[in-house]
């Protein structure tokens, strides 16, 4: 058999696991459109970035290693990665909170832009492996300021584009009303 | 032993049985309604049955016109699993209207790039340009069948059960018989009595979950066509605006103030 026939074959049974993984039912289950937009209104943990940066600048626990104090030291610098792991479990959950908020916006709007679609996949999938790395990163005592960085400009970014889209919906909702023929009951009253 | 010619006229029955019995629960449950193109696509393969056991009964025939028959029917039923494949689309995302209009571009080039490859496989005789063609068309249909799902996985739009039943049978059934096909075609061509029976199998087992589908489908799974802006929400958006005008007016002010401080 060539190989091209058999990539053909390959391809098959490749789309039969996928069918079988698309089956699955999902892990969480999907939230009402208000919860939803109540979540949008919510402050956003990227807001913190700058107290968690600090906490992790060794500078700042420097001054006990010039003192003597290297347990006390490495103690507190243990405490403040195991903080900033936490935080970084809220911000994977905000993000992934931002995704739904972006499908259940996707799903009401009458127009989806598909370079915009597929932006937001790319980005959890940068997303989901930036976090990865920076757990392992932090985990093991490194440095992790530029990932740290990188992340909060994703969450910033997808945040922006959802409010583009809040924006867009808006301005169809308004259209929609001016269309529509006035309503003969609203005149009537009760 | 029983010789694989009687296992597959043996499987040939059990299909037209298993057709039929779909047909009468399909009828029943009110979903030819629901699934015109659907209904025709099984009518269409009652009739492709019917044709070939007339076929049969007369020996006397020459191949080439059997063959011309065979593949004109195997053609007709393909196309009204496409037009049923692409109602049932429809049925699951037309009602997002976005999110529907970004799926079929993307059927579209899914569909459009597999063909092409298979296509470009096909030299030689025309018989093989068609036969080819039909496997491109069964796996392009797999293909939209599953990036569907994935579609309404990843956006959350609810597929019901029946809907659900109909894709794995399609998707099932094309991608056993690009498997089944391209075997054959390369290594197997001694068994191909066995094969055909195993392409029936595929067949029998989509229509046992199509009927199963049919048997325990209820009315309230239809899911209503919801608006694309209920009004609820439309009170919280137009709120959200009142909010975003209050606070730029508030800038605007306090920005009016520090002028008339510097004044």
């Amino acid at each position: 058999m060539s190989i091209p026939v058999l990539l053909l074959v390959l391809f098959a049974l490749f789309l039969v696991g996928l069918l079988a993984w698309a089956l699955r039912p999902p892990t969480r289950p999907s939230k009402p459109v208000l919860d939803v937009f109540e979540a949008l209104a919510q402050s956003r943990h990227c807001s913190r970035m700058s107290h968690i940066l600090n906490v992790l600048h060794p500078e700042d626990t420097e001054y006990l290693r010039e003192t003597g104090q290297l347990a006390l030291m490495q103690n507190l610098r243990r405490q403040r990665r195991r903080i900033a792991l936490g935080y970084l479990d809220q911000l994977q959950q905000e993000f992934e909170e931002l995704l739904e908020i972006s499908r259940v916006l996707a799903v009401m709007s009458p127009e989806v832009i598909g370079m915009e679609e597929s932006e937001r996949w790319k980005l959890s999938i940068i997303f989901a492996a930036n976090c990865a790395f920076l757990r392992w990163k932090l985990r093991w005592g490194l440095q992790p300021f530029s990932g740290f960085t990188l992340l909060s400009s994703m969450a910033v970014s997808i945040a922006r584009q959802l409010d583009t889209a809040t924006t867009r919906i808006a301005q169809a909702t308004v259209h929609a009303s001016e269309s529509s023929p006035p309503d003969d009951s609203a005149i009537v009253g009760h | 032993m029983v010789e694989p010619l009687q296992l597959q006229t043996a499987a040939w029955a059990l299909t037209t049985t298993l057709e039929l019995a779909l047909l009468v629960q399909l009828i029943r449950r009110k979903l030819g309604r629901l699934y015109p193109l659907f209904l025709t696509y099984l009518l269409t393969a009652i009739f492709q049955s019917a044709a070939i056991a007339v076929l049969y009964r007369y020996p006397d025939l020459d191949k080439v016109t059997i063959w011309k028959i065979a593949w004109g029917t195997q053609a007709l039923v393909v196309a009204m699993r496409s037009l049923a494949l692409l109602e049932l689309n429809r049925k699951v995302l037309a009602q997002y209207v976005g999110i529907w209009a970004l799926a079929r571009r993307l059927f579209l080039c899914v569909a459009a790039a597999i063909i092409a490859y298979d296509l470009m496989l096909s030299t030689g005789k025309w018989q093989w340009l068609i036969l080819n063609g039909i496997r491109a068309l069964e796996l392009a249909m797999a293909a939209v069948i599953v990036t569907m799902l994935l579609f309404a996985r990843y956006y959350r739009v609810p597929v019901n059960n029946f809907q659900r039943a109909l894709a794995v049978g399609f998707c099932l059934y094309s991608s056993f018989y690009v498997i089944n096909y391209s075997l054959l075609e390369k290594v197997l061509k001694e068994y191909a009595v066995l094969w055909n029976f195993l392409g029936m199998f595929a067949f029998i087992a989509s229509l046992l979950v199509w009927t199963n589908a049919a048997t325990r489908y209820v009315a309230a799974e239809e899911v209503p066509a919801s608006p694309a802006i209920p009004a609820e929400l439309y009170g919280k958006l137009s709120s959200e605006l009142n909010m975003r005008l209050f606070l730029l007016n508030k800038q605007l002010i306090q920005l009016l103030h520090r002028e008339d401080k510097r004044q």
